[in-house]
């Protein structure tokens, strides 16, 4: 029966060897031990013995480098019929894949093993806020105060990332599909961000309370400040100054919920969505309560510019405890907004429109408040949305 | 309670262990008639003969290989490797043979022999007859490595390190001989693998080995005067390491220093070092500091040998560092 | 070396041991350079093919208690021991099975119930642990000897020099096994050694010194015993100077490019051992034909023993570090 002669490994780590040359010719009678051909390793060139005597029936592989294991040769008697020879240098107990089987096996137990540490609870640490080193230094550079803020990091740890985004908000963007082609937009990390925050804030138990309210008196009071030198003035920052005002009143609203304690805020940094090249971002505008409407729409327009320039600073997004969703220019009505974790309350107002009412026809503003009913109670909320409407119909009575 | 020197204390557990068990023998350079270089087994010979109490030639590779080998044959010898400096011309021995039997035999063999071995500077013996090599040692799988500081502790210590069924490399400090403390009056085994705190404190713990557990202390006496309140944890055994021992004092204290006579670099300091920013990241309120010889051989000149190895006042400034962060 | 040719005194029995023993060590080698060249065997191997007649003759001489460290061509007196080639197998093929449990490999066989100390990868690295174990026997007084195999290599480095100083020095009950090839890897004596007469180094430290021909498993066998004996007396070590022959590369896969072939091939035709075996007792080819059928049939049964073997866990690996 003739035997396959294959390239033998000749020494450890040798992968594959090149047939220099052949020292028999097909058709030549061959004995056990007689060299046969000579092969070059790395290491030397060296003449190789016939393992089998018998009839050199074919050589399969004339020269060149050949792996480990592959048949080269078939050795047998004259007349026999040589089996074919095919390329399959991968074989049973052939080198390498067998041996490798096992050093993989090994590789990846070696890569599973991960020490599962039991996730330490938040409080579990005597008191101690778990903060990594650049969180602290920035959260001490900006007068932050990390015990206010909730970690992403391993095991509840606040990483740099969440002192800075403290201020950065997810709101509904309606995105439409364009028609034709599938067109496929990469996650960037703010969308990865976004996306992340959102579920997060969805898990929170919320609730949602409904006013409308009657902006003729802010519509004239916006006439009336309107002038061509002076600074523009929006709805938007009539909205803040009285949400500041109404969140000064309703502390519980000016909040947040930790699993330690809810925390109230002294001062009123509301958020207002404004449009960012890389999407929507809400910028602060810190102790609105203590601002003139005039400071406001400074302020205001000043973020608003450097958002449309992309040129936003942390100290623009961070330590929010309030936000406000406008989506009056899109003439969206009315929508619900998602929370801002890890604030208590948002409040969505829509686009003013005219309604006939029973005084008569009157520019009403829907205004829809979402709050984290772990930190809000339901009378709070709503003595706090009344505030708001009453402020708004009466602006008067903020000063 | 008897006042015993660390070198009492290490001859007392010598003592004792050859008296309960045959098996117990001890070997090294000239250890017999002058009773060892630091006069460790002073009168041993007269107690338990020549048999038992041995010179040997200057040949560390056979010292230790022998030793290796009535160890594997189920004796407890004890080999005495005069400075540590020498555990060198033995490498081979400790860490391929040694270290390995038990493994590459797949269980088959335990190697119970105790290395035991001194150095230290502070008094001018030149770069190849003070190093302080434990590191070394710690980084071989399959040897365990113990450094007592005390009487009480050496002597516990060399014990359980006798009766331990691996090999130990078991270190004493030079200048620590003399030191006398008072001791209990039975010997009381210290198990490997346990620190100890030696002085409780809150606001930072110093992890000192060795001579270096005594210049902590000092610095921690002087810092205690200006109000700061320091721990001083000392591992003892370095292999095992007591890492619970560890990160609970550095998860009181926030803040971490590390104290040994080696060279700082590389030195079993980055180890621990490494080990409680693993485990205690949460806890740190500043980075840990090491204190160490500088990165040179021992000079001989007095001048220049004080400069290079540490003292209790780096471990001091060491302590205010790590204060005034965070 | 003058050969002093003896009327032969083994039984029938004995011989038929040693033609066995012999041959089981060369088919077993034979198998393991197979098995490797197919790709089948882990890390470096070396047989000891025209050694057989060292690990045979000492190791039919030692007695129940006597242990030995062996080097990193240790198969052949592991075999000689009486590790069933299942177990060698097995090791070599990394399996659970095997006498190391896997853990040690070619180089680290160990079988400590037969008195295996274990063979070593570094070059004398067993020698001192022979003293230590010596002298334990001596110190506790039992009647055991410890013998320590090594080749002309190791004579050059410091283990040899401390441990032969030490055992000498202390009279212990060890026989020092120096297997003389002629060879260190791809070095020959000539080139290692200043000196042509190797026991001279055991002269020097005034070891009593006994020499034999290597390839003679029965001269081996005699001396061996007359060795133990003089060790086991309190006599103090004896250094054995066995003169043999390396008939293959040093690993397998050595082409010996280092080495003149023809020289080789007069080596093996001349000086192998079982040749020479055959032809001082007389045995004819059925009687060969017998005894190596059964010999081959046991080395294919320890490969497929090997390959059915379990291997170890991965987390294994972790496990016997510390007693």
């Amino acid at each position: 029966m003739a035997s396959e002669v294959k390239l033998p490994r000749l020494g450890q780590g040798m992968e594959s060897g090149t047939i220099v040359k052949w020292l028999k010719s097909e058709g030549e009678p061959v004995e056990k031990g007689e060299p046969l051909y000579e092969l070059d390793t790395d290491k030397v060139t060296q003449e190789v013995e016939a393992d089998f005597s018998g009839v050199l029936l074919k050589i399969a592989v004339q020269e060149g480098e050949v792996p480990v294991g592959q048949t080269i040769a078939v050795i047998g008697e004259q007349g026999e019929d040589v089996p074919e020879v095919e390329d399959r240098p991968e074989e049973e107990g052939s080198p390498g894949p067998a041996r490798e089987e096992e050093r993989e096996r090994g590789r990846e137990a070696s890569e599973q093993q991960t020490e599962i540490r039991e996730p330490v609870a938040a409080q579990g640490n005597g008191g101690r806020v778990k903060a990594s080193p650049l969180a602290r230094r920035i959260a001490r550079e900006r007068g932050i105060d990390l015990a206010a803020l909730s970690g992403t990091g391993p095991e509840g740890r606040i990483v740099a990332e969440d002192v800075e985004r403290a201020g950065a908000a997810p709101t509904a963007a309606p995105a439409a599909a364009p028609a034709g082609e599938v067109e496929r937009r990469e996650l960037t990390s703010v969308r990865k961000t976004i996306a992340r925050r959102l579920t997060e804030a969805w898990q929170i138990p919320v609730f949602q309370l409904q006013a409308s309210a009657d902006m003729s008196r802010v519509n004239a009071l916006l006439d009336g400040l309107r002038s061509d030198d002076g600074p523009r003035y929006t709805v938007t920052d009539v909205l803040t100054k009285v949400c500041a005002t109404a969140l000064m009143r309703h502390r519980e609203v000016n909040a947040q919920w930790t699993d330690d304690a809810i925390l109230l805020f002294p001062s009123a940094n509301v958020g207002i969505a404004v449009a960012a090249p890389q999407g929507l971002v809400v910028a602060v505008i810190r102790g609105a309560e203590r601002l003139q409407l005039a400071e406001i729409a400074a302020a205001r327009a000043e973020v608003v510019t450097r958002a449309r320039e992309g040129k936003l600073q942390r100290a623009d997004l961070e330590d929010g405890t309030f936000t406000i969703s406008n989506l009056g220019m899109y003439r969206v009505e009315q929508f619900t907004a998602v929370l801002n974790p890890p604030q208590a309350a948002i409040v969505a107002v829509g686009a003013i429109v005219d309604r006939v009412m029973p005084e008569g026809v009157r520019p009403m503003m829907t205004l829809s408040a979402t709050f984290d009913h772990r930190a809000v109670d339901g009378a709070p909320a709503a003595e706090f949305l009344q505030d708001v409407k009453d402020l708004l119909e009466e602006p008067g009575l903020m000063l | 309670m008897p006042e015993v020197s660390y070198r009492e204390a290490v001859r007392d557990a010598l003592e004792q262990a050859m008296r309960k068990d045959d098996s117990v023998f001890i070997m090294g350079e000239d250890i017999a008639e002058m009773g060892g270089s630091m006069g460790v087994t002073q009168g041993m010979l007269d107690e338990f003969g020549a048999e038992r109490v041995r010179n040997t030639p200057i040949s560390e590779i056979a010292i230790v290989g022998a030793g290796i080998g009535a160890a594997m044959q189920g004796m407890r010898p004890i080999v005495e490797v005069m400075y540590e400096d020498f555990l060198t011309v033995s490498m081979e021995q400790i860490v391929n043979q040694a270290a390995k039997h038990r493994y590459m035999s797949g269980g088959q063999l335990k190697v119970p022999l105790t290395i035991r071995t001194q150095g230290g500077a502070g008094w001018s013996p030149g770069a190849q007859h003070a190093q302080q090599v434990e590191a070394w040692f710690v980084h071989v799988p399959g040897l365990k490595v113990v450094f007592a500081s005390t009487p009480t502790d050496v002597r516990g210590l060399l014990w359980s390190a006798i009766y331990d069924e691996n090999p130990v490399i078991f270190f004493e400090h030079r200048t620590l001989y003399g030191l006398k403390e008072e001791v209990p009056d039975e010997l009381e085994p210290i198990p490997i693998g346990q620190g100890r705190v030696h002085r409780e404190g809150s606001d930072v713990t110093v992890v000192a080995t060795g001579r270096l557990v005594h210049e902590a202390l000092s610095a921690a006496e002087e810092a205690e005067s200006k109000g700061v309140s320091v721990e001083v944890w000392d591992p003892r055994t370095l292999q095992p390491l007591d890492v619970d021992g560890l990160v609970a004092s550095v998860k009181k204290t926030n803040r971490c220093v590390v104290a040994h006579e080696a060279v700082t670099r590389m030195g079993f300091g980055a180890e621990i070092a490494a080990v409680v920013q693993e485990q205690a990241f949460d806890w740190l309120d500043a980075p840990i500091e090491r204190v160490g010889a500088k990165f040179a051989p021992l000079p001989f000149a007095p001048v220049m040998e004080e400069y290079v190895v540490p003292h209790a006042n780096d471990v001091l400034e060491a302590i205010k560092r790590t204060v005034a962060r965070g | 070396m003058a050969k002093v040719e003896r009327k032969s005194t083994l039984s029938e029995e004995r011989v038929r041991t040693f033609l066995r023993e012999m041959l089981l060590i060369r088919r077993f080698e034979e198998k393991v350079e197979e098995r490797f060249r197919a790709g089948e065997l882990p890390g470096f191997l070396h047989v000891a093919i025209g050694q057989e007649a060292v690990a045979v003759g000492v190791c039919q001489a030692l007695d129940d208690g006597d242990v030995f460290a062996s080097t990193h061509r240790a198969h052949g007196h592991t075999l000689a021991r009486g590790t069933h080639p299942n177990a060698v197998m097995a090791e070599l093929y990394g399996k659970l099975e095997g006498c190391s449990h896997g853990y040690g490999g070619s180089m680290h066989l160990y079988d400590v119930e037969r008195g295996n100390l274990g063979a070593n990868a570094v070059v004398g690295g067993g020698l001192p642990a022979i003293t230590g174990a010596a002298l334990a026997f001596k110190l506790r007084k039992e009647p055991r000897v410890a013998v320590a195999f090594f080749g002309d290599g190791a004579t050059n480095i410091g283990t040899f020099h401390e441990s032969l100083n030490l055992a000498q020095l202390w009279q212990v009950p060890a026989v020092f096994v120096l297997e003389d090839n002629h060879w260190a890897e791809s070095t020959p004596e000539i080139q290692h050694s200043p000196i042509r007469d190797l026991s001279k180094r055991a002269e020097a430290f005034g070891m009593k010194v006994m020499k034999v021909d290597g390839q003679d498993v029965e001269e081996v066998h005699r001396v061996a015993q007359r060795a133990l004996k003089h060790a086991r007396d309190g006599k103090g070590p004896v250094f054995l100077h066995v003169e043999t022959e390396r008939l293959v590369g040093h690993y397998i896969g050595d082409p010996q490019v280092y080495r003149d072939k023809e020289e080789l091939r007069r080596l093996q035709e001349t000086r192998d051992p079982i040749k020479l075996f055959r032809e001082k007792h007389g045995i004819s080819d059925e009687e060969l034909e017998e005894h190596d059928s059964e010999v081959q049939e046991l080395v294919e049964a320890s490969v497929e023993f090997a390959k059915a073997g379990t291997d170890p866990k991965p987390e294994d690996a972790l496990k016997n570090i510390y007693a």
